[in-house]
C-alpha cells in the first residue's frame, strides 16, 4: 500500500524531552534496593517527539474532521445543536476542574448538582436525580437496574421488558445487560405502540415494563402515550423513558407528566455538552418518588442549608460508576439551563421542531417519506424512490462532497435504506436552506449522473472506504 | 439567552411554507392534558451573570496549594499543548465518527492512541476507551465470563473499593456470581466454574502486587482462567513492568493521570487492552486501518461493528455507545508530550517523591508504615492522631490524605498517602512538619 497518511510514530526524533518534569528536590533512593528487578520494565518503547511536531501533526488532524462548528451536522437521534463556548470556560474554572472527588471542602460541586438536578426535576415531571451514569446507554443500565431492584424487593419474578422495534439499539442492549429478556413489539402503520399488542404482552405476568422513546426514532409523538402508560401500571410494570429524543419537548411536554417512572438524559445532546467525537459524555437519571430509595448511591440530598449526600442504603442499586459521574460534563450543562431560563428552553422545543417541519416539508418533494405527518424533532426518507440503484449510503457519501456531514442512515431498522435527519435548533434558515440545495442536487444527480454518487466522496481527505476488509483483517495498531 | 438565530419574521415565512398558522401547530399530535403551561425555572442569564454564577458556586469548593490525597484520582502536570489540541472545536465538536471520511483527522487520532496504549502496556489490542476505569474492569469481568461461559468471578482483597462496588453492580445485573478475597485464600477459592480473577496492581493500598505469583497460583489449577489487571495511576507504568509481558489476559485502567483534570473526578478515562484472541469480545469502538475501494489510499474506519448495539441490539457484546474519545485524545497527546523519556522520569519522581515522604514519616514517634509489599506512589500509615492530623493539613492549606476509614471502617487510624512529581520539596517538608506535630511524644508533651 502506498502511504498517504503519516502517523506521529513516524515523526519520532529520538531527542530525550524533560519539558514536562518538575526539577527533583529531594534526596533519591535506589529503585533496585526497593523494587525487585523482575517488578521493573526494561524497554519503554514510547517515542519522543518535539512539542512543535506534535502540534502541528494534531492541527493537521484536525483539518481533516468534522464538527458542528465547521458547519451542518443533520445525524437523526444525535442532536447535534451548537455548544455554547462560555460552557468550556466554567467547566475550566480551577476550583472545579481541579477539585479531587474525594475531598472534604467540596460544597460548590454538590450544590451545583443538587440545583441542577431540582432543575431537571422541572423539565421532566420527576422526583429525584443521580448524575452517576455517564452517557446515554450507562443511564439505561442503571434506570433498568432500578427496575429490577424495585421487582427484587417486592419478590416479585419479573425479568422481561417490552422494546418497540423503533428503539435505539442501545435499549436492547442495556435490557439484557441488566438480566432481562426483551419482548419487542412492532410499531404499528402510524409507527406507534400498538395498544391492543401492549395490553397481550403485559398480561403474561413476568413483564417488568416498557422502554420508550417519545418522540419515537420515527420522530413522531405517540399520541396514545397516556393509554400506553396506563396499560403498563395497570398490570404492574413500570415505565422508562430513553430521553435521547428529550429535546424538541422541553418546555413543551414532560415525560412525568406522560405517566413515565424513570427517565434518562443525555446531556450531551438535549442540554448542548459538545460530543467529543464519542464522548465524555453524561446520563443522569430521574426517577418519581417511590423509586428514590433505589438510585446508585451516592445520592445528593440537601437537608438544611448544606447539601450533603447519603451513602448508605439497603435499597440501592449500588454504584454504578467510581465517584460522583461525568462532573465536568454536568457543569456544561447546568450552565446551558441557566444560560436559557425558562423560556429560552421552550424555545428550544418549538425551533427544533420547527426546523425539523420546515425540512420534511421541503425534501419530501423528492424523497420518499414513509410517515407523513407533523413530526417532532427529526424524520426518516426511505431509499423508496432513489433512482439508478442508488443506496442511501451513496446519499450519504455524496452529500460529503458539499462539505456538509451526512444524515444518521440506516436507522431505525423498521423503515428501508432509513435517512434519518435532525436539524436542531441552532441552525438558521439559511443553512438549512443550503441543505435542502444539496439535497435536491444529490437526488438529480442520482438520476442524471449516478456514477458520482457510487464513487462518491471526493472531496474528503479519502474517497469511500473498504469497511469489509477493516472488518476481516482488523488492523487495530501499528 | 438563546442559541436560536430566527427572528420572528423567520418564524412566520418557515410556518407558512410548512402550511400552519401557529408554532403550536406543530405540537398537535400532543394531548392536551399534557401540554405544559411554563417551567417554573428562573429567567435566562446573559454570559457575564452566567460566569458570575457559577463562579460563586465555584468559590464554595477549596482549592489547596498542594495534595497529598490520591485513591483513584491524581493529580499529575498537565503539558499545555493537551488542552490546546483538545480545545479544536474539529474534534471537541464532533460525533462518533460514523462518516470515515469526514472523521480521519479524529479516527487516525483514536488509532495513534490504540497503538500508543498498546506500546505502553505490550498488550496486543486497546480499544478506542470505556467510561472510566471502575466500568472498564466491570466490563472486563462480563467479557470474560462471556468468553468462557462461566458464571464466576474472584476479586482480590485491595482493588478500589468503589470499583469493587461497580463490579458487584454489574455481575449482580447478569446474574454472575462474585466474591473478594484475600490472595492467601485464592487457590481454595479458584474452581471450574471461576470466569476470571481480578486484582488490582499496584492496589488500592498503594502495593505492588507479584504478578508472576498470582498468575501461577491461577493457571496451574485452572489454566482457562482469565487473569485481568487493574490500575488506577498508570503512570507507574513507566518504571513497572508492563501487563503484556505477564500472564495478564485482560489489562484496563483509569486513565485520568495521562492529561485529564480531575474534574470532581469525572470524567476520566477507561483504558482496555486485551490479548489477540480475544478481540471480538471486546466491548467498545475499534478503529481499523483499512484502503479505499477504488484505490491505493490508507484511511481509518470504525470496525468490527457487529459487536456493538447499533447492529446487534440485544445480541451486543455491550451496551456501550458514547465512549470517552475526547479523554482519549488528552491521554494520547499526553503520551506523546513527555514522551518516553518523560513518563520514566515522571514515575521515577513519583516513587522516589512517596519513599522519601513515607521514610521521613516512618521515623516519627507513633507513625507506622503498614504496607509489607514494595509501593510507588501511594502508601498506608496508621497515624497517632488522625483528626489532628488532618485538620492541621487543611490549616496549611495542604489536601490531606484520605482517610481509610471512609471505605474500611474498622481502619480507624489510617491513612492513604499519595506523592506525585507536583509535591514539591516546600509541601514535603510542611507536611512532614504536620505530623511531626501530631505524633505521640509531641501530644504528651503538650
Amino acid at each position: 500500500m502506498t502511504s498517504n497518511v503519516t502517523l506521529i510514530f513516524d515523526k519520532s526524533s529520538g531527542n530525550a524531552q524533560k519539558n514536562f518534569t518538575p526539577k527533583m528536590d529531594i534526596e533519591e533512593v535506589e529503585l533496585q534496593d526497593i523494587i525487585p528487578k523482575s517488578f521493573q520494565r526494561i524497554d519503554l518503547p514510547l517515542p519522543d517527539i518535539h512539542e512543535v511536531e506534535i502540534v502541528r501533526h494534531y492541527i493537521d488532524l484536525s483539518k481533516k474532521n468534522y464538527g458542528v462548528d465547521d458547519g451542518f451536522y443533520p445525524l437523526g437521534s444525535c442532536t447535534m445543536k451548537y455548544n455554547p463556548k462560555i460552557n468550556e470556560i466554567v467547566a475550566r474554572i480551577p476550583k472545579f476542574s481541579q477539585i479531587h472527588p474525594l475531598q472534604d471542602e467540596n460544597q460548590g460541586c454538590l450544590e451545583l448538582m443538587f440545583k441542577f438536578s431540582k432543575a431537571l426535576e422541572e423539565i421532566t415531571g420527576m422526583d429525584g436525580f443521580t448524575f452517576q451514569p455517564a452517557a446515554g446507554a450507562h443511564g439505561e443500565l442503571t434506570g433498568l437496574l432500578i427496575i429490577k431492584k424495585y421487582f427484587e424487593d417486592k419478590n416479585m419474578k419479573k425479568d422481561k421488558i417490552i422494546i418497540p422495534d423503533s428503539a435505539h439499539g442501545t435499549n436492547p442492549a442495556s435490557a439484557k445487560m441488566a438480566g432481562f429478556s426483551i419482548v419487542e413489539l412492532q410499531s404499528n402503520t402510524d409507527g406507534e405502540v400498538p395498544l391492543d399488542h401492549l395490553k397481550f404482552a403485559m398480561q403474561e405476568g413476568d413483564v417488568a415494563g416498557i422502554m420508550l422513546t417519545n418522540p419515537n426514532t420515527l420522530g413522531v409523538f405517540d399520541r396514545q402515550i397516556k393509554d400506553i402508560t396506563r396499560i403498563v401500571h395497570e398490570n404492574g410494570g413500570l415505565c422508562y423513558y430513553d430521553g435521547a429524543n428529550l429535546n424538541p419537548m422541553l418546555g413543551i411536554c414532560r415525560p412525568g407528566d406522560m405517566g413515565f417512572d424513570i427517565v434518562h438524559l443525555n446531556l450531551h445532546k438535549t442540554f448542548s455538552t459538545p460530543h467529543g467525537g464519542g464522548g465524555p459524555g453524561s446520563g443522569p437519571i430521574g426517577v418519581i418518588e417511590k423509586l428514590i430509595p433505589y438510585l446508585p448511591k451516592p445520592y445528593i440530598i440537601s437537608p438544611e442549608k448544606v447539601v450533603n449526600y447519603r451513602e448508605n442504603n439497603d435499597n440501592s442499586i449500588g454504584r454504578i460508576k467510581a465517584f460522583w459521574g461525568n462532573f465536568g460534563v454536568i457543569i456544561r450543562a447546568y450552565a446551558y439551563i441557566l444560560a436559557l431560563g425558562a423560556e429560552g428552553l421552550k424555545r428550544v422545543g418549538q425551533m427544533a421542531v420547527l426546523n425539523a417541519n420546515y425540512l420534511r416539508i421541503l425534501l419530501k418533494k423528492k424523497y420518499n417519506l414513509p410517515y407523513d405527518r407533523i413530526c417532532q424533532h427529526e424524520f426518516v426518507l426511505s431509499d423508496k424512490n432513489l433512482p439508478n440503484d442508488i443506496t442511501t449510503e451513496d446519499i450519504a457519501k455524496r452529500i460529503l462532497d458539499y462539505g456538509l456531514y451526512a444524515p444518521t442512515i440506516y436507522f431505525p431498522l423498521i423503515i428501508n435504506g432509513a435517512i434519518m435527519i435532525e436539524p436542531t435548533e441552532t441552525e438558521s434558515k439559511t443553512s438549512l436552506d443550503y441543505f435542502i440545495e444539496v439535497m435536491e442536487k444529490v437526488f438529480e444527480e442520482a438520476q442524471n449522473n449516478p456514477d458520482l454518487l457510487k464513487n462518491a466522496p471526493n472531496n474528503t481527505p479519502v474517497k469511500r472506504l473498504d469497511a469489509v476488509l477493516a472488518a476481516r483483517k482488523p488492523k487495530l495498531r501499528d | 439567552m438563546d442559541f436560536v438565530p430566527h427572528d420572528e419574521k423567520i418564524v412566520h415565512e418557515m410556518l407558512n411554507v410548512i402550511g400552519i398558522n401557529d408554532l403550536d401547530d406543530l405540537f398537535k399530535d400532543i394531548p392536551q392534558e399534557l401540554h405544559l403551561d411554563k417551567l417554573n425555572l428562573p429567567s435566562g442569564l446573559s454570559e457575564p451573570d452566567l460566569f458570575h454564577e457559577l463562579e460563586k458556586l465555584a468559590n464554595k469548593n477549596k482549592l489547596h496549594l498542594s495534595s497529598f490525597l490520591g485513591a483513584g484520582c491524581y493529580y499529575h502536570y498537565i503539558p499545555s499543548l493537551v488542552d490546546f489540541i483538545i480545545s479544536r472545536s474539529e474534534f471537541y465538536t464532533s460525533y462518533t465518527p460514523y462518516q470515515a471520511e469526514a472523521s480521519q483527522g479524529y479516527l487516525q487520532a483514536i488509532y495513534e492512541y490504540q497503538t500508543i496504549i498498546s506500546q505502553l502496556t505490550q498488550m496486543d489490542i486497546a480499544n478506542a476507551s470505556m467510561y472510566d476505569g471502575s466500568t472498564a474492569l466491570a466490563e472486563a469481568a462480563i467479557m470474560a465470563t462471556n468468553i468462557l461461559r462461566k458464571n464466576s468471578i474472584i476479586l482480590l482483597e485491595g482493588i478500589h473499593p468503589e470499583y469493587i462496588e461497580v463490579v458487584k453492580t454489574y455481575c449482580w445485573g447478569q446474574n454472575i456470581n462474585f466474591k473478594v478475597i484475600s490472595e492467601d485464600m485464592l487457590g481454595n477459592e479458584l474452581n471450574e466454574n471461576t470466569a476470571a480473577v481480578l486484582f488490582q496492581s499496584p492496589n488500592f493500598f498503594g502495593n505492588i502486587e507479584d504478578t508472576t505469583k498470582i498468575a501461577k497460583i491461577v493457571k496451574d489449577k485452572i489454566p482457562e482462567c482469565l487473569l485481568i489487571q487493574v490500575m488506577t495511576d498508570p503512570t507507574c507504568l513507566g518504571i513497572l513492568i508492563p501487563p503484556g509481558l505477564t500472564d495478564i489476559d485482560i489489562f484496563v485502567a483509569e486513565g485520568q493521570s495521562f492529561g485529564i483534570n480531575p474534574s470532581f473526578g469525572g470524567p476520566g478515562l477507561g483504558i482496555f487492552t486485551a490479548k489477540q484472541k480475544y478481540l471480538r469480545k471486546m466491548p467498545g469502538r475499534l478503529v481499523g486501518k483499512t484502503k479505499e475501494i477504488n484505490g491505493d489510499g490508507i484511511g481509518f474506519i470504525l470496525t468490527l461493528q457487529a459487536r456493538e448495539q447499533h447492529i446487534r441490539r440485544e445480541k451486543a457484546i455491550s451496551n456501550i455507545c458514547t465512549n470517552q474519545a475526547l479523554c482519549s485524545l488528552s491521554a494520547l497527546v499526553y503520551l506523546l508530550s513527555i514522551g518516553k523519556t518523560g513518563l520514566k522520569e515522571i514515575a521515577l519522581q513519583n516513587f522516589q517523591k512517596a519513599h522519601y515522604v513515607k521514610k521521613k514519616l516512618s521515623l516519627i514517634p507513633g507513625y507506622k508504615i503498614l504496607n509489607k509489599k514494595p509501593t510507588y506512589n501511594e502508601f498506608l500509615v496508621r497515624c497517632p492522631n488522625i483528626d489532628d492530623f488532618i485538620e492541621k493539613c487543611k490549616e496549611n492549606n495542604i489536601l490531606p490524605p484520605l482517610r481509610v476509614s471512609k471505605y474500611y471502617p474498622n481502619m480507624k487510624d489510617v491513612a492513604l498517602v499519595c506523592v506525585t512529581e507536583m509535591n514539591k520539596r516546600s509541601s514535603i517538608d510542611k507536611f512532614i512538619q504536620i505530623a511531626q506535630s501530631t505524633s505521640e511524644q509531641q501530644m504528651e508533651g503538650n
